[in-house]
């Protein structure tokens, strides 16, 4: 009844606060430019394919706690790469060293990091579709969990976590919490049929039944010591072609829901919105009854509340015809306005990014381009700048129009001047290619406009905030960030720090954070142009069961003394 | 409609076949309808194999149809074995004349042995259901007969299937579904040349079966048929070429209801349906069924079409592959409208000449040259199937008067689906009776020579 009532709250302050929006002058002055420092920042890295088109992905966490981020890109077939940021606008490639270098023998995909164990420092887990020594007749391997030693190296948690009978072709990682109890969990989308455990005589029958559509893993996580898969036990019960998901908050209920994208849609299973029925163990698939059941090659997408109407939008990448899915609210189902707003550019595109990046208090989007691999005909990346709810491409105009082949991207401040940056996953094309198509990381160089950055430090809830929303108002616009537990763009993660481009408004209202399971916490007129913290709050004390405990000693001693005068009688 | 309908569907037919066989009139089964079970049981197989192909799927009927064929043929004086007129198959095991066979149990055996064979990486769910089908006719038709009688017969089938089995490993199709792309080839790239689809069947970026046009036909006639004309690569608006996709774009424009419920009826994708080849099949026991001829007949009408249909797809495929031609999807959204997509996704292989087309010319053409042109029938293949919400449209069962108006909607559907042109199809149809007609040709029955 009380969340309901929050919600109608919630329902009525956001529409307020679309009218005042509309009154405000946005927009900051000069033009976002981009700027590729790929060479100058050390980063040397190109994907290389394993038979084609799949792969990669990055992960941005800051890997040694220095507060500067740091960024895992898996590489196929090659070595992988773990840049450690240097602070001073270059990156080591630590790999060699950290302790990953096992995952050199898989062929690599997708990668996402949380704090599995919540021990302070954030873990690491890696997609793989087979194994590098060719041994394999049919593609397969297990993933990869390694956890975070806190001195920049890592060590391999895979068996021990008991991953490792689980042989899939993986694609897309994402870490949720949709049991909210503080450890982060994982959905795993896997394109071809999985095994469990070793595969014995590999038959004619075994190899032709391995291309068929695949179930997806959902690990829960069991207190930071196992991953269990509680697949079908949560009501999970498809099977695709699946790129992966990424759990988002689509009902604004306080609990994380579950996209899943998955290729060939139109003729395969297609797309699912599984909606989360915490505190019920069980996930209900509302796709269709929400029109989110994309029939399409779905291959990523971009979370966020573009209009500043308070729920969450999906920008689902495809093959041609990208998809703008624009929430309608609690009654209402998702509506494609891709041509209306503007979005509506024909690429293959796969990595997706909302986020603001020339700080004027409303969401851009990036687009990450690229041809399947071997076929290799050069389309340049998006760069979509939104006025007023009304995108335009201006890749070219901006210098962020990448040609490489391009998959994951993703966004984070990594020279921390408070705009954000763009790290595009390239990869190494099979056949003649006319332009350059290594990974590139650009560098935003926006004219300063006032920024906020929002850090979440959970205590009964995850770690960093994964599975939250932080709410940020400021001049009467409202604007809504989940932070990022990756499965967003494509095999990615973005940055898992909240960021908020102000425009000219100098002053943030409030900050209201809304913890995995619904509990919300509020900072008032936090300061600008920086990165806060915000810790949670703990829990009130119960006093029900403080007093029942009080009253229980009580009675217990009543009855000693009873007892013991009995005795002496 | 998944597999659970379909075994139902042969639950139901395999206990009708144990109530017959438990009575004693074993004219309740009659030896044409023997022949239908196993085509149906061919078709189920062929629906029900993962990493099926049309191609490898042809290849596979053509064999089996075959065994049909030889492990009955001596049994009827009046006609040939193949040994000796096909390619490389010099011969095959002879019965003993002077000694009976029960020809039903000679031909069950064969059939169970040659899909097992051709089909070994089926499921072993699918291999219990071929035994339990060779089960249940084996006891309605060998309890009257002499142990002996019903040994012998059952080994000859046996031998049979055993030496076609052999005689198809020479082929370059054996175990093809291993092999369905070669990710190792490099294909050509010039202008007019195949892309991989972005609006795909298959997840498969590579081209289906590159090799298989080099495989052995089973007539050695059609080994040399010559590539036929291809109307040459051209941009400019008005060029025949240009006006080949032109016509494509226009149709998809007017789609009407019906061409897109004949788009979709025909469709026949591999992962979801019995493929082209099995379409051919099926409506070859729509008329068998019918016209109920007899053992010999019956298996004739059989292997002429399946072989006729295999021949089809390797020369269509050499063809393909000579012209390694693009689809719509590629020239379209270039030169005349680029938000533009086929109503249907394309196939992962090369245009021209259309594979639709050109085995349902040869099955229509072996049809009609065995039952005459004239046939009322009524296609229900994909009767029931849930209708298709991506193209909105509903899987309506067909009625012809011809066969050769099934072999032209066929073709035709490839035109309205957006994934063939109009030289596609004609060209396609056109070799296609070519190519059955060198099947026909062989000499199925003995010449009557006076004496």
């Amino acid at each position: 009844m009380e969340k309901a009532k929050d919600r109608e709250m919630n329902q009525i302050n956001s529409n307020i606060f679309s009218i005042v929006f509309f009154f405000i002058v946005v927009g900051v002055s000069g033009q976002t430019m981009f700027t590729d420092v790929t060479q100058d920042a050390g980063i040397e890295h190109v994907f290389l394919v394993y038979e084609g088109t799949f792969g990669g992905g990055a992960t941005v966490f800051d890997v040694n706690n220095d507060g500067f981020e740091d960024i895992f890109i898996t590489s196929g077939m090659s070595k992988d790469a773990l840049y450690i940021n240097n602070g001073d606008g270059t990156f080591l490639d630590i790999y060699d060293r950290s302790g990953l270098d096992i995952s050199k023998n898989y062929v690599t995909q997708g990668a996402v990091s949380a704090d599995v164990n919540r021990d302070g420092h954030r873990d690491l887990f890696i997609t793989t579709i087979n194994t590098t020594d060719g041994s394999q007749k049919i593609p397969r391997a297990k993933n990869l969990l390694f956890l975070n030693n806190g001195d920049s190296t890592f060590r391999d948690a895979t068996e021990a976590f008991g991953l490792q009978d689980l042989n899939s072709f993986s694609t897309g990682p994402s870490f949720g919490d949709f049991n909210a109890d503080g450890y982060p969990d994982l959905y795993i989308g896997n394109y071809f049929q999985n095994f469990e455990g070793k595969l014995g005589i590999i038959k004619d029958a075994t190899i032709v039944s391995a291309n068929q559509t695949a179930k997806g893993y959902l690990l829960i996580n069991r207190e930071g010591k196992r991953f269990e898969n509680v697949y079908e036990e949560y009501n999970l019960d498809h099977k695709g072609f699946g790129f992966g998901g990424v759990f988002t908050d689509f009902d604004n209920d306080g609990d994380q829901d579950l996209l899943v994208n998955q290729d060939f849609g139109y003729k395969a299973v297609p797309n699912l919105l599984y909606e989360n029925q915490y505190p019920k163990n069980r996930f209900e698939d509302v796709g269709k009854e929400k029109e989110m059941d994309l029939k399409i090659n779905a291959m990523g997408s971009a979370v966020g509340d573009y209009d500043n109407d308070g729920d969450m939008d999906y920008y689902v990448t495809n093959i041609k015809f990208n998809q703008f899915m624009v929430n309608q609210g609690p009654d209402g189902v998702f509506v494609d306005r891709s041509k209306e707003l503007g979005t509506y550019s024909l690429a293959i595109s796969w990595g997706a990014n909302f986020a603001d990046f020339d700080l004027d208090g409303d969401l851009d989007l990036y687009v990450s381009n690229g041809d399947l691999n071997p076929n290799c005909v050069p389309m340049g990346n998006f760069y979509f700048e939104n006025n007023q709810g009304v995108f335009t491409d201006k890749g070219r105009m901006t210098k962020s129009n990448d040609y490489g082949v391009g998959r994951g991207s993703v966004v984070f401040d990594y020279d921390n001047d408070g705009d954000l940056d763009i790290l595009v996953v390239n990869q190494k094309p099979i056949y003649e290619y006319p332009v350059e198509s290594t990974t590139k990381l650009l560098r935003n160089d926006t004219p300063k406009g006032n920024y906020l950055k929002v850090v979440l430090n959970g205590i009964s809830a995850e770690k960093n905030g994964i599975g939250s929303r932080v709410t940020v108002v400021s001049g009467g616009n409202r604007m809504i960030r989940e932070i990022d537990g990756g499965g967003s763009s494509h095999i990615s993660q973005n940055s898992t720090i909240a960021h908020f481009g102000l425009g000219e408004n100098t002053k943030v209202d409030s900050i209201i954070v809304t913890w995995t399971g619904g509990k919300e916490q509020l900072m008032l007129n936090a300061p600008i142009n920086t990165l806060v913290t915000l810790v949670e709050r703990p829990d009130d004390p119960d006093y029900f069961v403080y007093f029942l405990s009080i009253g229980l000693v009580g009675l217990l001693t009543l009855l000693l003394i009873y007892f013991k005068k009995r005795k002496r009688v | 409609m998944g597999s659970r309908h379909v075994s139902w569907f042969i639950d139901i037919v395999v206990i009708f076949i144990l109530i017959s066989g438990c009575s004693t009139d074993n004219s309740r089964v009659s030896e044409t309808e023997v022949v239908l079970k196993w085509a149906d049981m061919t078709n189920h197989i062929t629906r029900y194999t993962p990493s099926n192909s049309p191609t490898f799927a042809s290849r596979a009927y053509a064999y089996i149809a075959l065994t049909m064929y030889e492990s009955v043929v001596h049994g009827f004086p009046d006609h040939n074995s193949m040994a000796g007129q096909l390619n490389g198959l010099d011969s095959l095991p002879k019965p003993d004349l002077k000694q009976d066979y029960n020809w039903v149990l000679s031909m069950n055996a064969a059939q169970s042995r040659i899909i097992k064979s051709i089909y070994q990486q089926t499921s072993d769910e699918n291999k219990l259901k071929i035994d339990s089908l060779e089960q249940v006719i084996f006891e309605h038709f060998s309890d009257t007969l002499s142990q002996d009688l019903v040994d012998r017969s059952i080994n000859y089938g046996e031998r049979v299937a055993n030496a076609i089995f052999e005689w198809s490993k020479t082929d370059g199709g054996h175990r093809g579904y291993l092999k369905n792309f070669d990710k190792n080839m490099v294909h050509p790239n010039f202008p007019g040349s195949w892309k991989p689809p972005l609006y795909a069947q298959s997840f498969s970026h590579y081209p289906l079966h590159p090799h298989w046009g080099e495989n052995r036909t089973f007539v050695k006639a059609n080994r040399e048929i010559p590539e036929p004309y291809m109307i040459p690569y051209d941009t400019v608006p008005g060029s025949p070429y240009y006006n080949q996709f032109m016509e494509v774009y226009t149709k998809e424009q007017t789609l009407t209801r019906k061409e897109k419920e004949a788009a979709i009826w025909w469709g026949d994708d591999p992962d979801v349906t019995f493929t082209p080849p099995g379409h051919s099949y099926y409506i070859a026991t729509l008329v068998v069924g019918e016209k109920n001829p007899d053992l010999i007949m019956a298996s004739e009408a059989f292997a002429k079409t399946a072989m006729a249909v295999a021949d089809a797809f390797i020369k269509c495929w050499e063809w393909k592959y000579h012209f390694f031609s693009e689809r719509a999807n590629t020239y379209i959204p270039k030169f005349i409208d680029a938000e533009w997509e086929s109503f249907w996704p394309d196939p992962p292989f090369p245009a021209f000449p259309s594979g639709h087309a050109i085995q349902a010319a040869s099955a229509a053409t072996v049809l009609e040259n065995t039952f005459g042109e004239q046939f009322v029938f009524t296609d229900r293949a994909h009767e029931g199937r849930e209708r298709d919400e991506v193209r909105d449209t509903d899987f309506v069962v067909r009625t012809f008067d011809t066969f050769w108006a099934f072999a032209q909607e066929t073709a035709d559907s490839r035109f309205y689906g957006g994934i063939h042109t109009p030289q596609d199809n004609e060209v396609g149809l056109e070799m296609g009776k070519t190519i059955a007609n060198n099947v026909i040709a062989l000499e199925w029955k003995k010449q009557k020579t006076a004496k």
